[in-house]
């Protein structure tokens, strides 16, 4: 859903962005209050209309939620988490979709130039163009977040409405919200908001309140209030950094094949200078 | 009108039959064997063209020559099963001359490896068809193949497939295609520039008779013998 005017930050496969210095843009971020979500749907709503998405089916595995996981056509989903803690039943709403990583693992292990960016303002967008469909960002996404669209085999995934962040509104989920719960600003303005928030709960007794703004990956444009400090209840990672294997491939891996590569060229010209072509001897015949 | 083919003896030989001597020439690589590694070679050189663009932007103009990087991505895993098949065509075709004798013992060491690469080699040291070198890479390509093959059909379906599964086999598929990188730079130096008259056992089929004495005395002396 690429952006035309915004500066490009980052993009994959590629040394660096289009972003020229020039303009400095403040890094944007969506406030989330699990404490505050009523579970509407409202948000889920505004997304699929926003974006044209197509109608997807819901499905009923016993539990209020939408469905088991993001798709292609549905990039922003309310998880509901039934847990019980201390002997009382919890419904912890969590809002599912990208999360905007700062160093995100997609496009680290993405090979097509261009398929992932990053804008000057944080956004992480794919450019259905130059995607090739090889899978390989839902290998280095920590949050299994990018979808396969079966039809077009491009990758799909929530684009924190960057077509409408670039005109200065905030995204259709925050828009359509009726409690509150989300918000949209700068990343300074919502971190603000988020420890403010923390505070005000671990006031009213929840000690352990956290804002999940994971530095694993740099942290996140979409920074979540969490009542308990245990993020897999969440169904969130603890500690979501982009893997080993993907550091390993991209920057040992690659490096090396590329300059044993070269250094195999190198060896063989050096060794044709050194000892030529072996030939046989002029004074061969038949007697051997 | 002449067939003016028909005035070559060995070429017609070559069609069918190897390991004989026709004239100046003593045949090699007989029709099929040469069909069998050019299938190799063709399919192998597509699956690196789309392979090695996935790989690393520095070789994106690669994408080029298979006409982009979305073909790239679609072709590669048929172009890599198509190599894939070809090899284990190419396998059983040749294992029979690829077997190690009892007088190649040591032959691979790396002392060895080096006296050959310095053209020092032993000429007593007579063997078959093939010398130990040539064994070790025939038999590294083809478990090389397995590899690709397993961590290529992870790749092409990686849905299936859970991530840390999925990390090991890009990382198997990157390594062995160093490996097969390096091999192939080293396997196209040695059957063309480095040892001249390498090349047209496997576009004529055939080779002279000093070329089989100096490179492959053993085999040499057998399809001499027989005449
Ligand atoms: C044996 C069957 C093979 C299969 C099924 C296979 C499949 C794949 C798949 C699915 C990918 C991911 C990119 C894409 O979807 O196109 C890939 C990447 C790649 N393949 Fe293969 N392949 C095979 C053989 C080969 C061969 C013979 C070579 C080298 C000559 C090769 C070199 C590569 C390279 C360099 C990459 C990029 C890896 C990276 O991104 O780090 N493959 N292969
Ligand atoms: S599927 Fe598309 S966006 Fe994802 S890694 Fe491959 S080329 Fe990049
Ligand atoms: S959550 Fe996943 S898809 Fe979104 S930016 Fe982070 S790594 Fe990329």
């Amino acid at each position: 859903m690429a952006s035309q005017t915004l500066e490009i930050h980052r993009s994959s496969a590629s040394m660096w962005g289009t972003r020229t210095g020039i303009r400095s843009l403040p890094t944007v971020a969506k406030y989330v209050d699990t404490t505050t979500c009523i579970g509407c749907k409202a948000c889920e709503a505004a997304c699929q209309e926003w974006n044209d998405l197509k109608r997807v089916p819901t499905s009923q595995d016993g539990s209020y939620q939408t469905m088991p996981k993001l798709q292609a056509d549905f990039w922003n989903l309310i998880k509901f988490n039934e847990t019980e803690i201390d002997g009382n039943f919890n419904w912890l709403m969590r809002k599912d979709q990208c999360m905007h990583c700062a160093e995100p693992g997609c496009l680290a292990a993405c090979p097509a130039p261009g398929a992932i960016v990053q804008y000057a303002n944080g956004i992480v967008d794919v450019n259905p163009d130059s995607c090739i469909g090889c899978g390989y960002c839902a290998t280095g996404c920590p949050f299994d977040v990018p979808k396969f669209h079966a039809k077009t085999g491009k990758m799909a995934k929530c684009t924190l409405c960057v077509d409408r962040a670039e005109v200065g509104l905030e995204p259709a989920c925050v828009k359509a919200c009726p409690t509150g719960c989300l918000s949209y600003g700068t990343k300074d303005d919502m971190v603000a908001l988020g420890i403010l928030r923390v505070k005000q709960l671990k006031d009213s007794g929840f000690k352990d309140a956290i804002l999940y703004d994971p530095q694993g990956v740099g942290g996140t444009s979409v920074v979540t209030v969490l009542k308990y400090n245990r993020p897999e209840l969440y169904d969130l990672p603890a500690d979501p950094h982009v893997s080993m294997g993907v550091k390993i491939w991209k920057q040992v891996v690659r490096p090396l094949g590329v300059i044993a590569g070269f250094l195999t060229m190198f060896a063989v010209f050096g060794h044709y200078t050194k000892y030529g072509p072996k030939e046989p001897p002029a004074d061969e015949g038949r007697a051997a | 009108m002449t067939v003016v083919n028909d005035a070559q003896p060995a070429v017609i030989t070559a069609r069918h039959t190897d390991n004989v001597v026709v004239g100046d020439e003593i045949i090699r690589h007989r029709r099929i064997t040469r069909l069998m590694h050019w299938s190799v070679a063709l399919t192998f050189f597509i699956a690196l063209f789309s392979g090695m663009p996935i790989w690393t932007p520095l070789f994106a103009w690669m994408a080029a020559l298979v006409g982009g990087m979305e073909v790239a991505r679609i072709i590669h895993p048929y172009a890599g099963s198509l190599f894939f098949i070809a090899s284990v065509f190419q396998f059983f075709h040749w294992l029979g001359d690829m077997r190690f004798r009892s007088d190649e013992k040591g032959a691979w060491k790396p002392s060895k490896l080096m006296a050959y690469m310095r053209w020092e080699e032993n000429t007593t040291d007579e063997g078959g068809k093939f010398n130990p070198g040539q064994k070790v890479f025939f038999f590294a390509v083809c478990l090389g193949a397995i590899g690709l093959l397993l961590s290529g059909l992870i790749m092409w379906f990686p849905l299936y497939f859970p991530r840390i599964v999925r990390e090991l086999s890009i990382l198997l598929h990157d390594i062995t295609f160093i490996f097969f990188l390096i091999g192939i730079i080293t396997h196209i130096y040695l059957g063309t520039a480095a040892e001249p008259g390498t090349f047209r056992s496997m576009t004529r089929g055939t080779v002279t008779r000093r070329w089989a004495r100096l490179h492959h005395p053993g085999w040499f002396r057998d399809v001499d013998k027989k005449g």
